[in-house]
């Protein structure tokens, strides 16, 4: 098949970015990976990527095709060519770009580093035996164990966007693993250190990660896990742990959230003082319901009831989230068996022009 | 006519009102019979997920339950994050029998029905912007948009994570632009529209939320549109009312009125000012009013 890419160079030493055009003939069941390989020794010699097993293990080959972090080795190209469609190619996001497609790894490295992405054991030694982990047990970090730390997830977070500073879902998703691991003795110091300025609390929720990761590490509900677990341990003095805490008071005593406290209650009547301009901004638009009477929930005392019975049957932390992790298992598998094309609710069967700007090709390729 | 369990979750309720009363108008328009709940909870956020996990799964299995004992067989949501954490929920519930035995039992004993897994639960834009639906809000939309340029804004947790949300391509939406054309708008594209606008992490983390929430209004603002559009009023509120906070902090006064869906097919369908109920947003939509009525 003809597969034709457009690619953003980047020359390091002239400092200068360019799209150029690429087609070459691959066979039928190429990858991107596979077609950058053509393209380096039939086209430019000087085109520059990483690679090496080929078979979505090493995590080297993360880049974005039309604007989404991908593995360049697990992204078949067949359909894509068969639609006509000249996919750009681009290095990660959030990362410095060394040349072409290499992007700088050192910031990712950085914050796994800062995780302590080891064992703390702690434990005595075992002698001549070695230590065994129940199943159950090691199916708490089942997910978090798959990551190949390709930076794919990394590459679209919006928190990190915003602050360069984030942990981020690689580093964070790797804390979880060792958090949740039965033998790691240093669990409360390391939610203490995640619980930090940079760390869990600063997650937007924009889930990119969990739409990017290749392995089905779900970064997102990692930073969940790791902030049930903070709180369930009374590591909650961080304002995203306290405006958390809100939302369960307000559940369990009104049913419904109680909004206009919900400053105070995550800031500090302090810090919210000074918000009363902005406040009152927002209470002629009558978007400040007043606290008292406050809005409650029809039967709110079934919620009521319902959380004595959660909190005695202690499901804590944590494993509220992996208890239903087996069931959104199948959907994982499913949407992996239905073709994998993008979604077409409307019957139109068309592939939609790329998202990001500067990144859809609109100048003239060279 | 078809019949849904409608819940319209914590903002629609109080401070985002507006988007509750355009709704309830805008839905018999679009062949929608809503049946409100009204025993229901908060579905928790992503926060009582994150702070009480197990408590979050029996919150919603109480909010589908009460749905299902409506004798629908769809439970219909207008904000994003409720939409993500009651269809995480139904997946959990409907995938794992052992689970959804063990928090049935928890339900029953607290005096609420148990919840059988027979309700589906979408949002209100999908319900509008495909099939009989979208045919339904084409013929509603008489009024149209005299070609008013509108930026579509999705938020995250209607598009993300898709194995749980699965309506349309992440990436390539197409949801709200159809609307926009079908009411006689103008779709503007701009790269921002699928990411986040802030709000979780609005209060705990200002600076993050606002250099996260620019984006999309800057870039709509600089591809010309009129306003945006947003299904979520968790977005709604970020992109209307923390305006004002980017403008102390950056200088820069967008004033970019923003909409709800309901609001924007309702003036496309011809409901009146007491059922858009403009007033109740912080950047004046006189600017769009103005357009419309030439």
């Amino acid at each position: 098949m003809q597969v034709a890419l457009k690619i953003w160079r980047y020359d390091p030493i002239a400092g200068e970015r360019a799209l150029k055009e690429y087609e070459v003939s691959a066979p039928e069941e190429a990858t991107l990976l596979d077609v950058l390989d053509i393209v380096k020794d039939q086209v430019d010699g000087s085109l520059a990527y990483r690679k090496s097993c080929r078979m979505m293990i090493c995590g080297s080959c993360g880049m974005r095709m039309d604007g989404a972090a991908v593995l360049a080795c697990k992204t078949r190209m067949y359909d894509i060519a068969q639609a006509g469609q000249i996919p750009v190619i681009s290095a990660m996001g959030n990362l410095p770009v060394v040349k072409d497609l290499v992007v700088d790894m050192e910031p990712f490295w950085g914050k796994i580093r800062a995780v302590t992405p080891w064992l703390e054991p702690g434990y005595s030694d075992p002698g001549e035996t070695e230590h065994v982990v129940s199943q159950e047990r090691m199916d708490v970090i089942h997910k978090e164990s798959l990551c190949i730390m390709c930076g794919c997830c990394v590459s679209e977070c919006n928190s990190m966007e915003a602050d360069p500073d984030f942990l981020g879902p690689a580093a964070l998703a790797k804390g979880m693993r060792f958090v949740g691991d039965p033998r790691d003795q240093a669990t409360v110091e390391r939610l203490q250190s995640y619980s930090g300025e940079h760390g869990i609390w600063d997650c937007t929720r924009c889930y990119f990660c969990q739409e990017r990761c290749p392995k089905g590490v779900d970064p997102r509900d990692a930073i969940a896990k790791l902030g049930a677990e903070a709180m369930s341990a009374g590591i909650d003095s961080d304002m995203g742990a306290k405006h958390a805490q809100w939302f369960v008071t307000s559940a369990k005593t009104t049913g419904w959230l109680r909004e206009t406290e919900l400053v105070p209650k995550t800031q500090g009547i302090a810090k919210s003082l000074k918000e009363v301009k902005f406040a009152m901004g927002l209470l002629r638009r009558g978007k400040v319901p007043p606290p008292f009477p406050p809005h409650v929930a029809k039967d709110v005392d079934e919620a009521r009831a319902l959380y004595d019975l959660v909190k005695e049957q202690g499901r804590e932390g944590y494993e509220g989230i992996v208890q239903g992790e087996k069931a959104l298992e199948h959907l994982e598998l499913e949407s992996e068996s239905d073709g994998a094309g993008p979604r077409d609710p409307y019957g139109e069967g068309s592939f939609a022009v790329p998202y990001l700007p500067g990144e859809n090709g609109d100048e003239e390729a060279e | 006519m078809k019949q849904v369990a409608y819940y319209k979750g914590c903002l629609a309720s109080l401070s985002a009102k507006e988007l509750d009363i355009s709704t309830q108008a805008l839905a018999p328009k679009v062949g929608l019979e809503l049946v409100e709940l009204e025993r229901v909870t908060c579905c928790g956020a992503g926060d009582i997920h994150e702070a009480e996990p197990d408590y979050y799964l029996h919150l919603n299995a109480r909010i589908l339950a009460y749905a299902e004992a409506t004798g629908s067989d769809t439970l219909m949501t207008v904000c994003n994050v409720c939409t993500l954490n009651l269809r995480q929920a139904n997946h959990q519930l409907q995938g794992d029998a052992a689970l959804l035995e063990r928090v049935n039992a928890n339900l029953v004993s607290v005096g609420a029905p148990p919840y059988s897994g027979g309700v589906e639960v979408l949002h209100f834009l999908w319900l509008v912007s495909a099939g009989d639906g979208f045919d339904l809000l084409k013929d509603a939309a008489h009024k149209g948009l005299k070609g008013l340029k509108i930026a579509p804004f999705y938020g995250c947790q209607i598009l993300r994570p898709s194995k749980l949300l699965g309506f349309e391509d992440p990436d390539r939406p197409q949801s709200l632009e159809r609307i926009i054309e079908a009411c006689g708008g103008e779709a503007i594209d701009y790269p921002a529209k699928i990411k986040c606008c802030g709000f979780p992490i609005i209060q705990a983390r200002e600076d993050v939320a606002l250099a996260e929430l620019i984006q999309p209004i800057e870039q709509a603002k600089e591809a010309g549109a009129d306003a945006m559009v947003t299904p979520c009023p968790l977005c709604h509120l970020s992109l209307d009312a923390w305006q004002s906070k980017l403008r102390e902090q950056t200088g820069k006064d967008f004033q970019m009125p923003v909409l709800h869906l309901s609001q924007l097919i309702g003036v496309a369908a011809g409901l009146d000012d007491s059922e858009l109920k403009f007033k109740r947003h912080l950047v004046s939509l006189d600017p769009v009013v103005d357009k419309l009525a030439v």
